[in-house]
């Protein structure tokens, strides 16, 4: 049956013609595992083309939408996997490419006749990296709108044409909505057709000259592609992509807060692939950046595309180059290295995990205090604050805090007017709730929050944040005890009359006084 | 042409059924997962919401009254806001009837006709009585009653969406 039906399309579309030509390439003997990575690659890509198109279902290239439509696709378990694989296979791609092309160096597997072949490959790579750039800006929180910010400056130090290449990256006068769009249309159309069009070169190239096959050639028929070599193929395959499903399965990282152009205590970090070129720029300052941005990273792209002219030779064997071995090998070993300290040197702020702080403590005493609950509840008019989605900059939060009409003229009743640092704790509590749910905290530090961040924080630094003419509180603790704290904060003249702060006895309730110096004691 | 190789037809025939089956294998897990995310259903059930329409001042005993609410709606990630008229109808005691706009024959929204004592559907001729029945036209089904209830503290009317 399967075979009439085969033979009715064979004889109106030559199905086995095409399987003939696709599939029936004759391998030498002796083509080994080594082979299977071109496969391997041709696999990855798939995974990404699908699930990127998938991804396109859901996902909206606007400043206002990307973040929340991120998270609307993490919100069910097919979307976490589908983005997962598309994270980390973007990952898998950058390694199994490097793989590739160590394994052609290796094998001289560039030489005469495969020139063209050699460069279509770097072109490749050069593409795949063009895609991740473009790709982790689309999520549109911290680290993508930062990686672009870093992207588009190092773009500027170009020789003549600098500027102009970084207005074309940017789009609009700032990083903003039109970077967002062009940098989606080029993730999402342009690349992919240059991708489709070169990887189609690429093999058919590959297929006109055959293989370069083992090293010394061996004794034995050559074998057809399919299934004896397939089935190495497939085994390959297989295997890397149940590597990248079982990454993948867990879902990607967990977004970073949502982009802040203003937030000034972010220390951007790119995706691991970049953090070789991120580390050397360090050692580059000033004027001569663009020797680490641009001049040496195009130096080595350009003794790869001349290899093929540099190492002209018949032989090749490893053993018998030694020159382009070794160079080759100095590379690899300077871009781990680079890779590995960049890795390495992390600084503190960077870490995910770190606790709340006082201010985003603090904010949620005043949000109870104004009664966002009134809209905000799970019943209300507007959503609960504690499963809130916050897309939206930090600006338009303030300007809600102040005036909740800014969103529904005429549906809400006002609220009593706030100071200035209470509405900066409610936007830091609220940005801090839509990426983590409230730990919950004993009452008493709640309060003493709620002072800090609305009486102390203008002049006293905790944990790095907070003004800088009184002392720093962070361990104030070591030095005195709670009374004296206590005593200090109620009067300060009492106990010194050169005193410059404030006497708080009669702006703060007795309570809101135990409270704060209760706390302060702790900090040691 | 398959070049001719030293290798058993067994041989061959079973790599051959290896291969298509890990592909057959890989390329259903992967259409089973990018399915389920395609049409990945809608997540519970929208929430009703008590929404203010109003106080009580506003309204006269009887007169239905036309109120242009603005409802909170999730459209998966994108939090929007809908328009929504409903009527209010105040009995002169503490209660108040809400009604949907909405006709219950092909979904125009009906109008308050103060000299005739009607509602009256625009499109199809449908009439509803104040208290919402059919009286004349093709609906089926009297107009959709909403929750409501008088916030006793401040006099405003909250209904539910």
């Amino acid at each position: 049956m399967i075979e009439r039906i085969g033979e009715w399309f064979d004889q109106r579309i030559g199905v086995r013609r095409i399987r003939e030509v696709l599939l029936d390439e004759p391998l030498p003997a002796g083509t080994g595992w080594l082979f299977t990575l071109g496969s391997v690659l041709l696999g990855l890509l798939t995974v990404q083309v699908l699930t990127g198109a998938f991804l396109t279902l859901y996902y909206a290239p606007t400043p206002d939408h990307a973040y929340d439509s991120i998270r609307f696709i993490d919100s069910t378990t097919p979307g976490r996997v589908v983005r997962g694989l598309h994270h980390f296979g973007a990952s898998f791609i950058v390694v199994f490419l490097v793989l590739h092309l160590l394994r052609v160096v290796c094998y001289g597997a560039y030489k005469p006749p495969r020139e063209l072949t050699w460069l279509s490959g770097l072109a490749l790579l050069g593409l795949v990296l063009g895609f991740a750039l473009t790709g982790y800006l689309l999520p549109w929180d911290q680290r993508a709108y930062w990686a672009t910010v870093v992207t588009i400056n190092i773009s500027r130090l170009m020789p003549i044409a600098g500027d102009a290449v970084a207005a074309v990256l940017q789009g609009g006068a700032t990083i903003g909505a039109l970077t967002l769009t062009r940098w989606y249309s080029v993730h999402v159309i342009f690349l992919p057709a240059v991708l489709i069009a070169l990887i189609a070169t690429h093999v058919a190239m590959m297929r006109r000259q055959g293989i370069s096959g083992p090293l010394r050639p061996r004794e034995g028929f050559p074998s057809p592609f399919y299934p004896f070599h397939a089935a190495r193929d497939v085994t390959a395959v297989s295997v890397v992509l149940a590597a990248l499903a079982v990454m993948a399965f867990g879902g990607a990282p967990a977004l970073e807060p949502p982009a802040d152009p203003t937030d000034a205590t972010y220390f951007p970090r790119p995706e691991w692939y970049f953090l070789g070129l991120f580390q050397l720029l360090k050692y580059f300052p000033g004027r001569l950046e663009v020797v680490g941005a641009l001049v040496v990273p195009g130096v080595a792209a350009v003794f790869l595309a001349l290899l093929p002219w540099i190492d002209r030779g018949a032989e090749r064997h490893p053993r018998h180059r030694p020159f382009i071995m070794s160079a080759v090998i100095a590379g690899l070993v300077a871009v781990v290295a680079l890779t590995t300290l960049g890795w390495r040197d992390r600084p503190m702020s960077a870490s995910p995990r770190e606790g709340w702080t006082l201010e985003e403590i603090g904010g949620r005493t005043f949000i109870a205090a104004i009664g966002c609950a009134r809209c905000h509840s799970d019943t209300g008019m507007a959503d609960a604050l504690d499963h809130a989605t916050m897309g939206r900059g930090t600006e338009w939060l303030a300007g809600h805090t102040i005036d909740p009409e800014v969103i529904a003229p005429g549906v809400r009743e006002r609220t009593s007017p706030l100071h200035e640092r209470e509405v900066a704790a409610i936007v830091a509590h609220v940005r801090r709730l839509s990426r983590e749910s409230y730990p919950g905290f004993a009452p008493q530090i709640e309060t003493a929050a709620a002072v800090y961040a609305r009486h102390c924080i203008g002049c006293h630094v905790i944990d790095g944040k907070g003004g800088k003419e009184g002392p720093e509180l962070s361990d104030i603790g070591r030095k005195h005890d709670l009374s004296a704290l206590r005593l200090w904060i109620a009067d300060p003249e009492a106990v010194n009359p050169d005193a410059e702060m404030p006497a708080f006895k009669n702006r703060l309730t007795p309570d809101q006084l135990d409270a704060i110096a209760g706390y302060l004691a702790t900090r040691r | 042409m398959p070049p001719h190789t030293d290798h058993q037809p067994s041989r061959r025939r079973a790599l051959t059924i290896f291969v298509n089956g890990i592909g057959a294998l890989f390329g259903g897990a992967l259409a089973a997962l990018l399915g389920a995310f395609a049409v990945r259903p809608a997540r519970g059930a929208p929430v009703e919401r008590w929404i203010r329409a109003g106080t009580l001042g506003d309204l006269v005993p009887d007169v239905p009254v036309a109120r242009v609410l603005s409802v909170p709606r999730a459209d998966g990630w994108y939090r929007g806001r809908a328009r929504q008229t409903v009527f209010l109808v105040w009995t002169g005691t503490q209660d108040v009837r809400a009604f949907s706009a909405t006709c219950t024959h092909l979904g125009c929204q009906v109008l308050w006709d103060a000299p005739a004592k009607r509602f009256r559907c625009p499109c199809h001729g449908g009439a509803y009585d104040a208290e919402g029945r059919v009286i004349a036209g093709p609906p089926p089904r009297p107009l959709n009653r909403l929750q409501a209830r008088v916030d006793g503290t401040n006099k405003s009317i909250l209904v539910q969406l």
